[in-house]
């Protein structure tokens, strides 16, 4: 552990590289973050933790440029700046990482280094291509990574894309790098390439911003340690005077066992069960049985399958072999309604983009799923409206109207339309996936008490989550996914964050290394 | 800002009103130009002229709604003119050769929506190709030649009257009445909506999204295969170039009438005022003898106007 | 690491898979395959005068298609090219018929093109309405145009020394296809050596990253709507003195064929993806087919019909192409 402010390179700094100071950025009528100060030296790697929606990504898009903040300011080197644009950051030494990352994926390695920067020039004034190809080749070295630079960004794994955005950074001369959730798929050997070269960078001054939410690896690689709780800075310490259980409760606001429900389970018979399902390229040779009355957690690395294997079960995305059983019948689900007409709904976990349309009413939201069932010769009915009324009763969807439009709510209203529009359905299988993402600390317990109950009711509950709090205080049962495959089955009392980690991440044997995941040729 | 936002909201509820106004003040600048236009027999008449175009911009909106587009529906009406025309001259009873056409019609449409859904392409990209294909096919089958000798009875459905009422023109209200019934009305029109806000999370809800758009391709044939009969009774030739740059007005109408060319949002009562205010125009600019050759070019320039304002005000609006 | 190894595996294998994964090789293998077929029908579609007719027949086409290449590459699209085409001829006819020579009539197609394209792209970049709606409604309103300056009347006896870009030889080469290649080969430097030409691959590949990256997206995809309307000016001056007279349909359906050459040769419709070598190929390719049609006894009047299947063939190829590499982005 360093301290702040010790720099590595260049002497001791009197000022932060940058500081943000009582900041508030407010969306419509939501506020994002409110009044929140943190600050960035040279050297260190300060992380910024937080739950999902606490408005962490939202402080560093200020950063970035991509947003002005409604109050505050910010200072870069003890000035205060205001940039209206990424680029204007990056011409400060600014780079931010964003979790999806900006590459272009149809071109090369060395030319994604380069695009809106200056080039080199050969003599007749053409594009020095060698010499791309050369600086780039240089840059990867330095990173400590061997990447053909002449080879397609689309076919690189989710790791050395990682890289090559890194590169790019500091191609632009970052003194600054703000990585968001960089190693959420990338596996355990993956993941500690990236530590080695977050060291090289700081040890030559460049100050890094870590957002994460493993926490293991933040009192791994960090210094400091920023907590931030819908919107408000709680605290920032230095990560030797922290452990993760304090961490948590700084996050979550309350101790750990209040904000989750679970009742005794009885697991009745099984409701769903999938044998062997396999689609080429996402998940392969999946088995598993979901009781009535019973949470099974799905927990895994992102990009390790859990998303496409519930869509395949929701027929999003069809199976190429396999079965799925229903009520011990098998069942041929090739489409959404297929799934629903057999019982099985799935929660999205993009819920913008998926699960809303955001210009319809909450009405229109939640009957959208019944519309076909309520209506007579294709004529919708008068009573949809107490149809949707009483479905926002039961999951007291607070503080708007029916005819509202859902783009306007908090984000754990809109979760609870989502859901109000999956029970709508009376689905016996409710696939749920990362169902608290985005949601603030209240809407969240509400919606852990809305799962145990629908357990209680008899309903199977498969609960898709990264946040492994979550997945074991919730589920009963916990299956991990890893490079499509299951790679481990935990019973009630058996799963533990190490145990789930290892599985997830293939910890040990750590066989697999970077860019094994190329897909053939175009 | 509340102010400035409920200003905007009201200017939102009175898009149709604003296009009433253009409509209107449209009437009274060719009434100035020529008394007689304003005369009950004349206003009827026009109806005669709009009707081909009105058909097709109802199956437009819904389309233009779900953010699609169908730029064949021009080609695809000389495709069925043909198929009746040249089906009757061939020795089948006209009764047959009509219907014929409409079977045409709808199976264009088809074959649009198996690209579209099945193959997951760009509307845009398929009914580009279909518009080249469907011309193609009129002329080649109708080996650039045209049909005209039909028996009298035909000219019932492009020339009748009932009363003072142009035939068409009932056809055309009936046809208004039920296309608005479905879109404000029924789930499927719900699903129109919501497949043009977000077809994802319409697909994520169960909408059966191919269905939808195998109807809507499939229906504005069927609506195409009318107006071609129509058309093809109203000047009573069959030919392949009949139709052709329809897409156009059609398109334009739609726009016109407030649907937005991303999707998401457009009704039946702006599109039918679109198409009133361009069958005006086009009428209007005729009797005040505007050389015909402007009107390629007035229309080409409306088009880019409306679709202009429309983005302009939903900006304002959001 | 893989990529690494991939590269180095240096076989001749390796070139082959490169060649293959190049978007224009589809095409290119189509158009060795019917060029095959057409000559066992019929011995002399290979002979020399019957392939370099096929070239001169598609050199108007093939020069407005290397520019809607671009157009398309940042994720645009244009179909005004047809009217374009028979404004810039009005124009350039017109000045040839007063003034004669080759220079002011091509400086006045080149001009009044880059207007109609700045007028393109203003609309699309600053005004914010789709391309696809702007350019149609400038296909129209051209066309309208046309039939105003012209009153509806031909433009006809144009002067030799304003033919020659039609009708002229050097070096054993027609002028219309020495234009094409050499407009070719500078398009094939812009796109690997200029930075609008990289930042045009950048724009349409990823427009998010793009503005991130501090691209300027909107002078890029105006450039574009520029550039056709300066190569629709050149290619009006070969059309000149291939056709030695403008009608007022002169152009009237190219727009079509112009985006079925850039599509069918393998660029993408969705932008990012493609080549100059594919817009040349995908016009000779259908220079090929209405050659062999005509060869075979098709009559002329089905090249529409043939023109929209070959549309529709190339963008279901793509699609089958993709869903079987897996590359479901």
């Amino acid at each position: 552990m360093r301290e702040p402010g010790e720099t590595h390179a260049g002497g001791a700094a009197a000022v932060p590289f940058f500081r943000l100071d009582g900041v508030t950025k407010r969306f419509g009528g939501v506020v994002a973050v409110e009044d929140v100060v943190f600050d960035l030296w040279p050297g260190e790697v300060h992380a910024l933790v937080g739950e999902n929606g606490a408005g962490k990504s939202t402080l560093m898009k200020i950063v970035d440029g991509l947003y002005g903040p409604d109050e505050g300011m910010l200072e870069v080197g003890g000035e205060a700046v205001s940039f209206s644009s990424p680029r204007e950051a990056e011409a400060a030494g600014i780079a931010m990482i964003p979790q999806e990352l900006d590459l272009f994926p149809e071109l090369s390695v060395a030319e994604n280094l380069f695009v809106g920067r200056k080039r080199p020039r050969t003599r007749w004034g053409g594009l020095d291509w060698e010499a791309m190809q050369g600086e780039a080749r240089t840059r990867l070295d330095a990173l400590g990574v061997d990447l053909d630079a002449t080879s397609t960004v689309k076919r690189l794994s989710a790791a050395n894309q990682q890289i090559v955005a890194i590169a790019r950074a500091l191609v632009g001369e970052a003194r600054a790098v703000i990585m968001d959730e960089p190693t959420s798929s990338l596996t355990e050997r993956e993941a500690s390439q990236l530590f080695g070269i977050i060291e090289d960078l700081t040890a030559e001054g460049v100050g890094v911003v870590y957002i994460s939410h493993r926490l293991e690896e933040v009192f791994e690689i960090s210094d400091r340690i920023t907590v931030l709780r819908d919107g408000h800075h709680i605290e920032t310490a230095s990560a030797s005077d922290l452990d993760v259980e304090n961490l948590v409760r700084l996050m979550v606001g309350r101790p750990l066992h209040e904000l989750f429900t679970r009742s005794a389970s009885s697991p009745g018979e099984v409701a769903l069960e999938v044998r062997g399902l396999t689609r080429d390229g996402e998940f392969e040779d999946v088995s598993f049985t979901l009781r009535r009355g019973e949470i099974l957690g799905l927990a895994g690395l992102v990009g390790a399958g859990r998303t496409e294997l519930a869509q395949s079960v929701f027929g999003i995305r069809p199976a190429e072999s396999g079965e799925i059983l229903v009520g011990g019948q098998e069942v041929r689900v090739r489409s959404p309604q297929g799934a629903m007409e057999k019982g099985i709904f799935y929660v999205p976990e993009e819920r913008r983009s998926q699960g809303l349309v955001l210009p319809f009413s909450i009405k229109n939201n939640i009957t959208l799923s019944i519309l076909e069932r309520i209506s007579r010769f294709g004529f919708l009915p008068r009573s949809e409206r107490q149809t949707a009324e009483g479905f926002a009763k039961e999951l007291s969807i607070r503080g708007a109207k029916l005819s509202d439009p859902v783009g306007r709510l908090s984000g754990g209203n809109q979760q609870k339309v989502v859901v109000a529009k999956a029970l709508a359905r009376e689905p016996g299988v409710l696939l749920l996936d990362e169902p608290t993402r985005g949601v603030d600390v209240g809407a969240k317990s509400e919606i852990y008490r809305l799962m145990d109950d629908l357990a209680k009711e008899g309903k199977a509950i498969l609960l898709i989550s990264s946040e492994l709090e979550e997945v074991l205080s919730m589920a009963d049962r916990v299956l991990v996914m890893r490079e499509g495959c299951i790679s481990g089955e935990f019973g009630g009392g058996e799963a533990t964050q190490e145990n789930v980690m290892t599985a997830a991440t293939g910890g040990r044997s750590g066989a697999d290394g970077p860019g094994e995941k190329v897909s053939g040729n175009e | 800002m509340s102010a400035a936002t409920a200003a905007l909201k009201r200017l939102k509820f009175s898009r149709e009103a604003v296009l009433l106004g253009v409509l209107i003040s449209l009437v009274v600048v060719m009434t100035l130009l020529d008394p007689l236009f304003l005369s009950p027999t004349t206003l009827l008449n026009t109806s005669r002229f709009f009707v081909e175009v009105g058909l097709m911009a109802l199956g437009m909106t819904l389309i233009i709604i779900t953010g699609g587009i169908d730029l064949s529906v021009g080609s695809n009406l000389g495709l069925v003119s043909v198929a009746v025309g040249f089906s009757y001259a061939a020795g089948l009873p006209l009764p047959l050769a009509i219907l014929f056409g409409l079977v045409v019609g709808v199976a264009a449409g088809f074959f649009n929506s198996v690209f579209i859904t099945f193959l997951d392409l760009h509307p845009l990209v398929v009914t580009l190709g279909t518009f080249a294909l469907f011309q193609g096919l009129a002329y080649g089958l109708s080996n650039a030649d045209a049909v005209s000798d039909f028996p009298p009875w035909f000219a019932y459905f492009g020339q009748a009257y009932l009363g003072p009422v142009p035939g068409q023109l009932i056809i055309f209200v009936v046809a208004v009445a039920v296309v608005w019934i479905i879109l404000s009305r029924t789930s499927f029109g719900r699903y129109v909506y919501a497949i043009g806000n977000n077809e994802e999370a319409a697909r994520f809800s169960g909408v059966p999204i191919r269905r939808v758009k195998i109807a809507l391709y499939s229906g504005i044939g069927l609506l195409v295969a009318v107006a071609a009969v129509i058309y093809t009774s109203r000047v009573y030739t069959a030919r392949g170039d009949t139709g052709l740059g329809l897409e156009l007005d059609v398109i334009s109408a739609v726009v016109l009438g407030g649907a937005s060319i991303y999707g998401g949002s457009g009704t039946i009562g702006g599109t039918v005022l679109g198409v009133l205010i361009i069958a005006t125009l086009r009428n209007g600019l005729i009797l005040a003898g505007v050389p015909s050759t402007w009107q390629l070019f007035i229309l080409g320039v409306l088009l880019l106007v409306a679709v202009f304002l429309n983005e302009f005000f939903r900006k304002g609006e959001e | 690491m893989s990529e690494a190894g991939a590269d180095r595996r240096g076989a001749g294998g390796t070139v082959f898979l490169r060649f293959l994964a190049r978007p224009e090789a589809p095409a290119l293998i189509f158009l060795v395959v019917l060029v095959a077929a057409f000559t066992l029908a019929n011995e002399r579609f290979l002979q020399v005068g019957n392939l370099e007719s096929i070239l001169t027949s598609v050199a108007v086409l093939g020069v407005i298609a290397l520019a809607v290449n671009q157009v398309i590459l940042c994720g645009e699209i244009d179909i005004s090219t047809g009217s374009m085409l028979g404004l810039c001829a009005v124009t350039s006819g017109a000045v040839a018929t007063s003034a004669g020579g080759l220079f002011l009539p091509l400086l006045a197609g080149v001009a009044v093109g880059a207007l109609a394209g700045a007028v393109n792209g203003l609309l699309v970049t600053l005004g914010r309405i789709p391309s696809i709606i702007v350019t149609l409604g400038m296909l129209y309103a051209l066309r309208g145009v046309i039939l105003l300056v012209t009153g509806g009347t031909w433009i006809t006896g144009i002067p030799n020394d304003t033919r020659v870009l039609g009708t002229g030889r050097v070096l054993g080469l027609g002028y219309p296809v020495i234009v094409l290649l050499l407009l070719f080969v500078v398009m094939e430097i812009v796109s690997r050596h200029s930075t609008w030409g990289r930042n045009v691959f950048a724009v349409g590949g990823n427009r998010r990253a793009a503005r991130f990256a501090g691209l300027p997206i909107d002078r890029v995809r105006f450039l574009a709507f520029v550039l056709v309307g300066v190569f629709v000016g050149i290619a009006s001056v070969v059309y000149l003195g291939r056709a030695g007279s403008v009608q007022t349909n002169t152009g009237a359906g190219l727009e079509l064929q112009v985006v079925a050459a850039v599509v069918i040769g393998g660029t993408s419709i969705s932008g990012g993806r493609g080549s100059s070598l594919a817009a040349l190929t995908g016009a000779v390719l259908i220079g090929v087919i209405l050659n062999g049609l005509v060869l075979l006894g098709v009559p002329g009047i089905w090249q529409d019909a043939v023109l929209g299947g070959l549309i529709l063939l190339a963008v279901t190829t793509d699609v089958v192409r993709r869903r079987l590499v897996g590359d479901r982005a």
